[in-house]
């Protein structure tokens, strides 16, 4: 969210026109039929200049899970097509945790067809995605941005709960490791304060 | 899990058996001291080779960044930081230095977890302990391979005076003086330097068992390098011992003309007076040519802030600010220290001009006019005080603490009266603490502050 991306507006109206190849169901190793998501992403990320060795992440299982989080990687690839976001440049990490971690973490709330079909949930799929690929609407703060997308998000609310438990083991890790006897010991110095 | 006890292998994991010999010659000789602690430089293969080639880099680099600019690195740095350690992802994103907040020991000490990077694994942490000036106890997160890194800068602090470090296996590298009630002490070797004896001792009658040990034991030891602070050295100085090290490094607290030039005529010898600091290392060090002290840290920038957070202008004194810094398990960015000093340029290279350890602290004369308390460092500049406080009582006397002979006492004294004049009420009282760090300025006057 440290940077300014495209009006909230631009990619509001984007999500509102997926087109229905997106929210075909996506092929999987048992179907004769369905959209490749990997080559779905594999453009995308061309688009974007990037060159990807491996795509085996974006395969298919045979799971009702699987395929909710195929059918999002297909709606994040259409919101992620926009002009305004290509412009940005982004790196090839921050797009691929998206499409992949992102994915699973709205598929757990919501379908695809969910979020294109009710106006809170448009909005809650677009900060999610500006906010992952370390964006914000144009015309808002971190701050203002911040609460919005945890207002609106439960995959976000989830990820915020996620991230403090896993900031909290950090720093008890750390304590922990200061106060054992070899670090109490400490190391040879030169001088001492 | 504090109970697990490390061993020998953990302190040492490179000991060959002639480091083995350098830790029982230091620990079993007749004279020795009781130690009554262990360290170890705790390298192994990987760290040593690290730490060489951190050596030489550091032997190698500038130190510096253009004036009005910024150093090349920090970009890359901002960045990092703010993606890897927790206090500093919640930091507004403005990528200019100076829109962002400032740190202080105070938030180090309320959790230092949050200002170690999330890349720093946890297994071989160290930490170092600081009281400081304001008694507030600080652990302060770092590596094996941080504290085997202050060397780098030593023999870059050395450099500029001449010296150049050669100890090696069979000779003592350093004995670090303290002179305090209780004090950490043990024996270790150096790998960097090929297992030259390291030793960590008290001056303090109450760690020999004989009133002649000490010096003893420091001439059988003669180490190329002794380090210490004022107070260790004026001990020092007492026991009349005969050594020849290349060189002294002092830290801690201010060292005062006096007992630097005494020093340097005993010891024969550069007396180096390097500023250092837990929080950062090595940062700087007094270059008499340079009228002040040059950096040495070629990845550390430094701010000169007021009270606000802002830059002064520069040649303004402020609060020293640190950005950068070796110790990779806490980057500083803008961590005000609680010490001053003006930016100056000297040979194209940035100093800290008038470094003082305290902020101002004003003192008022009898007649209402009032004193910079730099003017009082340089009224007992000339004399070799091991130590010293002044306080302003409420009612205007002068509390003042010293550390020193009688005659060197009263001399103190009369400096002082020549300074504030014959109405002065000055009164000699004890320290506040009987040993370690003392504040040396304090007023309790309500205009004090400038």
């Amino acid at each position: 969210m440290n940077h300014e991306g495209p009006s909230l507006e631009t990619l509001l109206r984007r999500i509102a026109e997926t087109p229905s190849d997106f929210l075909a169901a996506p092929h999987t190793p048992g179907s004769r039929t369905g959209v490749h998501v990997n080559a779905v992403v594999s453009d995308l990320l061309t688009t974007y200049g990037h060159t990807v060795a491996s795509l085996s992440d974006f395969e298919t299982a045979e799971n009702a899970a699987d395929k909710r989080r195929a059918g999002l990687t297909l709606v994040l690839c259409w919101l992620l097509a926009e002009p305004a976001l290509i412009a940005t440049k982004l790196d090839v990490e921050p797009l691929h945790a998206l499409l992949t971690e992102g994915a699973t973490d709205l598929a757990a709330q919501f379908s695809a067809e969910k979020y294109l079909a009710e106006p809170e949930r448009r909005e809650e799929l677009a900060r999610f995605a500006l906010a992952r690929i370390d964006l914000r609407p144009s015309g808002e703060t971190v701050a203002q941005a911040q609460d919005r997308l945890t207002a609106l998000s439960s995959a976000e609310r989830a990820r915020v709960i996620k991230a403090s438990r896993k900031a909290e083991q950090r720093a008890r890790e750390i304590r922990e490791a200061l106060a054992r006897k070899a670090a109490q010991e400490s190391a040879d110095k030169y001088t001492r304060e | 899990m504090s109970a697990i006890e490390p061993t020998d292998a953990d302190r040492y994991p490179l000991l060959s058996p002639d480091g083995r010999r350098m830790l029982d010659f230091l620990r079993e000789h007749p004279h020795a001291p009781i130690y009554r602690n262990h360290s170890g430089n705790r390298l192994d293969a990987a760290d040593l080779a690290h730490v060489r080639r951190h050596e030489a880099e550091t032997l190698a680099a500038t130190v510096g960044w253009p004036r009005n600019g910024h150093p090349d690195w920090l970009v890359s740095f901002l960045e990092n930081v703010r993606q890897d350690v927790p206090h500093y992802r919640t930091y507004p994103t403005s990528t200019r230095l100076e829109d962002l907040p400032t740190t202080t020991r105070a938030d180090f000490g309320q959790n230092i977890a949050a200002f170690v990077p999330d890349s720093v694994p946890t297994e071989r942490m160290i930490n170092f302990q600081t009281s400081g000036t304001t008694g507030h106890p600080l652990l302060i997160a770092s590596h094996p391979r941080v504290a085997a890194s202050y060397l780098a800068y030593h023999k870059r602090a050395l450099r500029r005076f001449g010296v150049t470090l050669a100890a090696t296996r069979g000779q003592v590298g350093v004995v670090l003086l303290g002179f305090q009630q209780t004090c950490f002490t043990y024996v270790s070797v150096t790998p960097s330097m090929d297992e030259a004896g390291l030793a960590k001792i008290n001056l303090h009658p109450a760690d020999w068992r004989d009133p002649a040990a000490p010096a003893a034991y420091l001439t059988a030891l003669a180490p190329e390098v002794i380090a210490g602070d004022p107070l260790s050295f004026a001990e020092l100085l007492r026991l009349e011992v005969h050594l020849r090290p290349k060189a002294l490094l002092c830290t801690s607290m201010t060292l005062l003309d006096g007992l630097r030039k005494q020093l340097e005529a005993a010891f024969s010898c550069p007396v180096l007076d390097l500023y250092s600091l837990n929080e950062a290392g090595p940062v700087a060090v007094f270059d008499p040519r340079a009228h002040g002290h040059v950096l040495l840290q070629q990845r550390l920038y430094v701010e000169i802030l007021d009270p606000a957070g802002q830059p002064v202008p520069a040649g303004q004194r402020g609060e020293i600010t640190l950005t950068g810094g070796f110790n990779f398990c806490l980057p500083l960015l803008r961590y005000r220290t609680g010490d001053f000093a003006s930016l100056a340029w000297h040979d194209g290279e940035p100093l800290l001009y008038g470094l003082e350890g305290r902020p101002v602290v004003r003192f008022r004369k009898p007649d209402g006019t009032w004193l910079n308390n730099i003017d009082i460092t340089h009224a007992l500049r000339p004399l070799p005080l091991a130590r010293f406080a002044v306080h302003q009582r409420g009612d205007g006397t002068l509390a003042v603490s010293l550390e020193a002979t009688d005659a060197i006492h009263a001399e103190a004294l009369a400096a002082l009266r020549k300074l504030f004049g014959p109405e002065a009420r000055i009164k000699s009282v004890p320290f506040a603490s009987p040993s370690g760090k003392v504040v040396q300025y304090s007023s309790a006057l309500a205009d004090a502050a400038p």
